[in-house]
């Protein structure tokens, strides 16, 4: 197996010396997992290749790849970039399903495809007028990513309605005086499918997107979604090197505005927040410190809308138990579990994420548990972006002319 | 009887294009039966289920437990306090630490019947023979057993006054009280069986007219006579007697004191039963004289130990020589020392006494129990010619009938001394042949699937079940004045549960059959094996086109099953085709469980519950007895913990990995795929046939409820190339799982919103609902996904040529 060797080289995994610290930051190891990433850097990795029943063999799988273990190592050790690789090599078939019956996975296939997706907007309206604008060609766009997929899936069940995190980003842009392109060809960013191993699928949808984004004359990309920000930052440069624009997660964006006098508040009470930073913005993109900004400028001025912190936060903070889609089990509900009581801890009313997988993820663990008539803290869990266009001390510029509805109708 | 289908005279064409999977709309009864006991199982001479009454246990389903060692052995509480028990020196568990306590289980589960109310009696015979039993020993009682529930009009004639034999008489109330032989004889009568005690057959015309009155007899008479030492006055001498008679005597009830010294001879059972009743009835010293070593002694070990704990001396190596007689008053024996030579044809080392080695034993009674014959003298000296042969009575090994016809024989009056389970398999063999014998006129054991129990050799696990050694019901010891009270005492519940647990199960299934029990008219009936040839489901027969039978095993802890269809008749051995069942039940998997509770929400078998219902991260843990299998609760499981049942080549299992592959090698342009659960496959099929849509035009899946499909799955049979969907389930209440056509039509209305959202055509998914009992309203055309010619397949929505292929490509 020499393509295993030479990601043992590359991530620094032969380097790994076993000395435990990442073990006492890995969110798995208190179950016994050990840090997951760790075990597929150590043993012998082709046995988690071939996988086996039982036992740890599903390291593989279970391994968050959030990256807490990275933050420790003292030897450097590429771990999340290990596990990844590893998961490319497994042949097909030898890995588990990933949860949902692989719903998302398989849209992101199909859009892998030849054919472009042919995306509507309908859910711009939201059932009232709608007022929001945006662009067929121009400088700034918004990725909307699988809000609308999660919408389909999650939707009914947990009462959420994700694509009104994308309408708020659309209203916070208008806001500032931008019409952002929306595309009707965009596809899923491919990040739960580069994490599952699937490269080949994850490198035909970074070049069509990166085409279809350079074809509107894109040059700076907003996304709403931590993962969607760190695959294009990070990933889509090895993939789609000739397209290079600007990308900003929303978080960050807004920060920009609110420091440049763009964004002012109405200044009403929010309430006390707190703030779950995703793994993929804090630990693999280093942003941590924009979306307390974002969050802290809501109480200017009036002390009513108050940001505290959780013992674990920024590259420290604990992940929401689930990543990309790929593995969910009881691990990833005791880790929710342990952060929305962290959050109700603190004392806040509000546990605000800046990525909707997180969201997702919280709301369904109290579902779960207001089903069952458990005990789940009374906790409010709201995206950050959907917070701030609340949160406008005034409603966007009207601009009617260059309103654009793409085609394309409620089903 | 009812003439069963015969395969005679056919060509052995019956596998040509079987069909080999028993779906469920299929299920009827048919025989299933491990291919590989286990080791207790297999070294159980009745063939009692060890492993799973074990298993049952463990799992504290007693009643059940008790009903499985009753399937192979009439006399559970009798069994499981004086059975020789081969079953523990061949557990696995003994190479670890020790093994299994498998006999006082046994006991424990038989003791809990104790206080219950008799069982109902079977239904009164259904056959006109009568069937005569001579001797209510283990054996006789065994045969009476079996055939009076396959219907037999049966009368067991015994001599004594009280029914049991060597039961009654040749054992000890403190090792089998005599309310426990009583309670189990008394279940035996309450199912009918009709035993006449006191009733000595006499020689000649008795027997005769005895023999005419009915259409088979047993002679199950035991080995009665202790034999004599063969010394020089011991038949003067009133103090030496045969340990037998003495053993009679203390069992009927006389409890004559013994004193002084005694001896006794002989290193079985007998001798250690007479040793230690003598005891009890206060001999000074008792000492066994036998004339090899200890390990060569035919008692058990545990006889051995509780003898020696009991303080009865063992003199090995020591053969009696001569009696010293003193006035015709006993005073002692004199034995030679032996030197052990070769082994000699029982496999055990000769014993070769020393000459000059002579020494005096003191001794006041001695008792001999060295060996036993049986006592023939109710036969006419004419027909003890021909069937006695060594004072034992000599029968035809395959079919256990003597020289006369329709008279058989089993137990000790054939094999000679032998254990009392060997007494009740020696029933069970001649109960069967004697019902052949009935039923065709030959008589014949059958062989049913003992081709199939090939030894295995199992290996121990690396990790046994990891719990503290063997535990010993607690040995009570003599109390003065209660001499005769039982000595081995039974299990707690507790302990009981803890002792099976240390259980390693080995083999693939414990053929408990509780899975027949549970499952029900809806699912494949299994039946133990040896039922008649024929009696499977006429609709499995035809399907195979000659009565097979099946023999297989279910592993209840993987979930697979794997079994063997066996031609009925004619077929040459081993000509059998291994097919796979579905165990009806999923299992969960606890690591994958995040206790989201919504398995819970869709049974409606109430098969699923929360481990722990308060605690925030909890699994659930499924029921199997109450699953039925529907895979609606795998279905709706986010993080795939629920695993399915197994499904067959053909069949849908849920989970993306088991898409029907040829759906993933598409041949033809945008095929239309049909999944039909398992109520409308075949009239779905007739549709398709109809309109001439097969494959590659449409492909047909069968699922066993439509409230499996998931969206997930159709998308990447719509990646693969799929053209259009058709779910054909069953209205809503008419699903025999409650919730499937709702979640069907929730999945269907989610992939018609997951293609809008790619841009395609929702209106390339369809479903069709019909109730139970409509006449099937499949078809294609009503639901607009029709064929618009009987040779292609409109293509409903699709997008563009091509589309397989990467983007990037």
């Amino acid at each position: 197996m020499r393509e295993l060797a030479n990601l043992r080289k590359e991530t620094h995994a032969a380097l790994c010396l076993a000395c435990g610290k990442c073990s006492t930051m890995c969110p798995l190891s208190p179950s016994g997992w050990f840090s997951a990433a760790r075990m597929v850097a150590i043993r012998d990795p082709e046995s988690e290749i071939v996988r086996e029943d039982g036992g740890q063999a599903h390291s593989l799988d279970a391994c968050l790849t959030c990256g807490s273990c990275e933050v420790r190592c003292p030897e450097g050790v590429h771990f999340v970039d290990f596990v990844r690789g590893v998961r490319a090599l497994a042949p097909a078939g030898q890995r588990r399903s990933c949860p949902h019956g692989e719903m998302l996975q398989s849209a992101a296939r199909v859009m892998a495809g030849k054919k472009a997706p042919q995306r509507d907007f309908a859910w711009l309206e939201n059932g009232q007028e709608n007022d929001l604008e945006i662009a067929e060609e121009g400088e700034v766009a918004l990725f909307v990513g699988c809000l609308p997929f999660y919408d389909i899936l999650f939707g009914r069940e947990l009462g959420l309605e994700t694509v009104e995190i994308a309408r708020a980003a659309i209203r916070i842009l208008n806001h500032v005086g931008i019409r952002p392109v929306l595309l009707s060809e965009e596809r899923c960013c491919g990040h739960d499918l580069l994490w599952n191993g699937e490269q080949e699928a994850f490198e035909a949808l970074a070049g069509a997107n990166a085409a279809a984004f350079e074809a509107r004359g894109v040059r700076h990309i907003v996304t709403t979604c931590a993962e969607c920000c760190r695959t294009w930052r990070l990933d889509y440069p090895e993939a789609a090197p000739d397209y290079q624009p600007k990308i900003q997660h929303m978080s960050e964006f807004m920060a920009e505005k609110i420091e440049a006098g763009e964004i002012q508040w109405r200044g009403e009470a929010l309430g006390t927040m707190t703030f779950q930073d995703p793994c993929r913005l804090g630990r693999h993109l280093g942003v941590t410190d924009a979306p307390r900004r974002v969050l802290a400028s809501f109480g200017d001025g009036t002390g009513e809308s108050r940001l505290v912190e959780m013992g674990k936060v920024g590259v420290d903070a604990q992940c929401c138990g689930t990543s990309g889609f790929i593995h969910c089990d009881a691990n990833s509900k005791r880790l929710q579990s342990e952060r929305l009581r962290s959050a109700a801890a603190t004392g806040a009313d509000t546990l605000v994420t800046a990525c909707p997988k997180c969201l997702i993820h919280f709301r369904c663990a109290q579902s779960e548990d207001r089903r069952r008539h458990r005990e789940t803290p009374d906790l409010g869990v709201m995206d950050l972006t959907v917070l701030a266009a609340a949160a406008l001390d005034r409603p966007a510029p009207l601009a009617t002319e260059t309103t654009t509805h793409l085609e394309g109708d409620a089903l | 009887m009812t003439e069963a289908p015969s395969a005679r005279g056919r060509e052995p064409s019956w596998l040509d294009g079987a069909e080999l999977w028993v779906p469920e709309l299929q299920a009827e009864p048919y025989d299933i039966r491990a291919i590989d006991p286990s080791p207790c199982t297999q070294a159980c001479p009745a063939g009692i289920n060890v492993k799973s009454y074990v298993s049952l246990i463990a799992e504290s389903r007693f009643a059940e437990a008790l009903e499985v060692v009753r399937e192979s052995c009439p006399l559970p509480g009798i069994c499981g306090r004086i059975c020789h028990h081969p079953c523990e020196p061949a557990c696995k568990r003994s190479e670890i630490d020790e093994p299994v306590a498998i006999r006082a289980l046994k006991r424990f589960v038989a003791d809990l019947e104790l206080e219950l109310p008799l069982p109902e009696p079977p239904p009164p015979p259904d056959k006109k023979d009568r069937v005569a039993i001579i001797g209510s020993g283990p054996a006789g009682l065994t045969a009476a057993y079996d055939l009076r529930l396959a219907g037999y009009p049966v009368t067991v004639h015994e001599a004594a006054p009280e029914p049991g034999g060597m039961l009654r008489y040749g054992i000890a109330d403190y090792r089998l009280p005599v309310e426990v032989l009583d309670r189990e004889i008394a279940v035996l009568a309450r199912a009918g069986i009709e035993i006449q005690t006191d009733h000595r057959i006499g020689s000649g015309t008795e027997l005769e007219s005895l023999l005419d009155g009915c259409s088979a007899a047993l002679f199950a008479v035991g080995a009665q006579r202790g034999r004599r030492l063969g010394l020089e006055g011991e038949d003067e001498c009133c103090e030496v007697e045969d340990a037998l008679s003495f053993l009679r005597r203390v069992n009927s009830g006389d409890h004559e004191p013994v004193t002084g010294r005694v001896l006794v001879i002989g290193g079985g059972s007998t001798a250690i039963e007479a040793a230690r009743a003598a005891l009890r009835l206060g001999a000074e010293s008792v000492e066994i004289v036998y004339r090899r070593a200890r390990a060569e002694m035919p008692a058990d070990e545990e006889e051995k130990e509780i003898a020696e704990e009991e303080g009865i001396g063992l003199r090995l190596l020591s053969a009696p020589a001569r009696l010293v007689i003193r006035d015709g008053g006993l005073e002692g024996l004199e034995c030679l020392r032996v030197a052990l030579g070769e082994p000699d044809a029982s496999g055990r080392r000769r014993p070769n006494p020393i000459p000059g080695s002579e020494f005096v034993l003191a001794a006041d009674r001695i008792f001999a129990a060295i060996g036993q014959e049986a006592v023939l003298d109710f036969l006419p000296e004419d027909v003890a010619a021909r069937v006695a042969e060594r004072g034992l009575i000599r029968v035809d090994p395959t079919t256990t009938m003597t020289a006369l016809h329709g008279v058989f024989a089993a137990g000790d009056v054939v094999s000679g001394p032998s254990t009392v389970i060997d007494a009740i398999a020696a029933g069970h063999r001649a109960a069967a042949a004697m019902r052949h014998f009935l039923e065709d006129g030959r008589p014949l054991i059958e062989a049913d699937s003992k081709g199939l129990a090939e030894a295995v050799e199992y290996e121990v696990p690396a990790a046994p079940p990891a719990l503290a050694g063997r535990r010993r019901p607690v040995h009570s010891g003599i109390v003065s004045g209660r001499e005769f009270d039982e000595v081995e005492l039974a299990f707690t519940p507790e302990a009981a549960v803890a002792e099976a647990q240390r259980c390693m199960r080995c083999g693939p299934c414990s053929e408990c059959l509780i899975c027949a029990a549970s499952c029900g008219r809806r699912h494949i009936t299994l039946r133990s094996a040896g039922v008649e040839p024929g009696r499977q489901s006429e609709r499995f027969a035809a399907l195979l086109r000659a009565p097979a039978r099946v023999a297989g095993s279910l592993d209840s802890r993987s979930g697979r099953a794997v079994a063997r269809l066996l031609p009925a008749h004619d077929v040459e051995p081993g000509a059998g085709l291994e097919v796979e069942l579905a165990p009806n039940r999923i299992s969960i998997e606890e690591d994958y469980c995040r206790g989201c509770s919504r398995c819970i929400e869709v049974c409606a078998f109430e098969a699923i519950h929360l481990v722990d219902p308060k605690a925030a991260e909890t699994a659930v843990r499924v029921e199997p007895a109450l699953c039925r299998g529907c895979n609606l609760c795998v279905a709706v499981c986010p993080t795939d913990a629920a695993v399915p049942t197994t499904v067959a080549p053909g069949w849908w299992g849920t989970r993306l990995e088991d898409l029907y592959p040829p759906l993933l090698a598409f041949s033809s342009e945008s095929p239309l795929v049909v999944f039909a659960c398992q109520r409308r496959v075949e009239s779905v099929r007739q549709a398709l046939d109809r309109d001439r849509l097969e494959p590659p035009l449409a492909h047909l899946v069968p699922v066993r409820c439509a409230g499996q499909l998931d969206a997930g799955a159709l998308l990447e049979l719509y990646r693969h190339g799929a053209g259009g969907f058709v779910v054909a389930g069953c209205l809503s209440g008419s699903c025999r799982y409650g919730f499937g056509p709702q979640l069907a039509a929730e999945q269907l209305l989610r992939m018609r919103k997951l293609l809008a959202a790619l841009g395609a055509d929702p209106d390339c998914v369809a479903g069709d609902w019909a109730g139970e009992g409509d006449t099937d309203p499949f078809d294609l055309r009503v639901l607009g996904i029709a064929p618009d010619s009987s040779t292609a397949v409109r293509r409903p929505g699709r997008p563009g040529q091509g589309d397989q292929e990467s983007c990037a490509s």
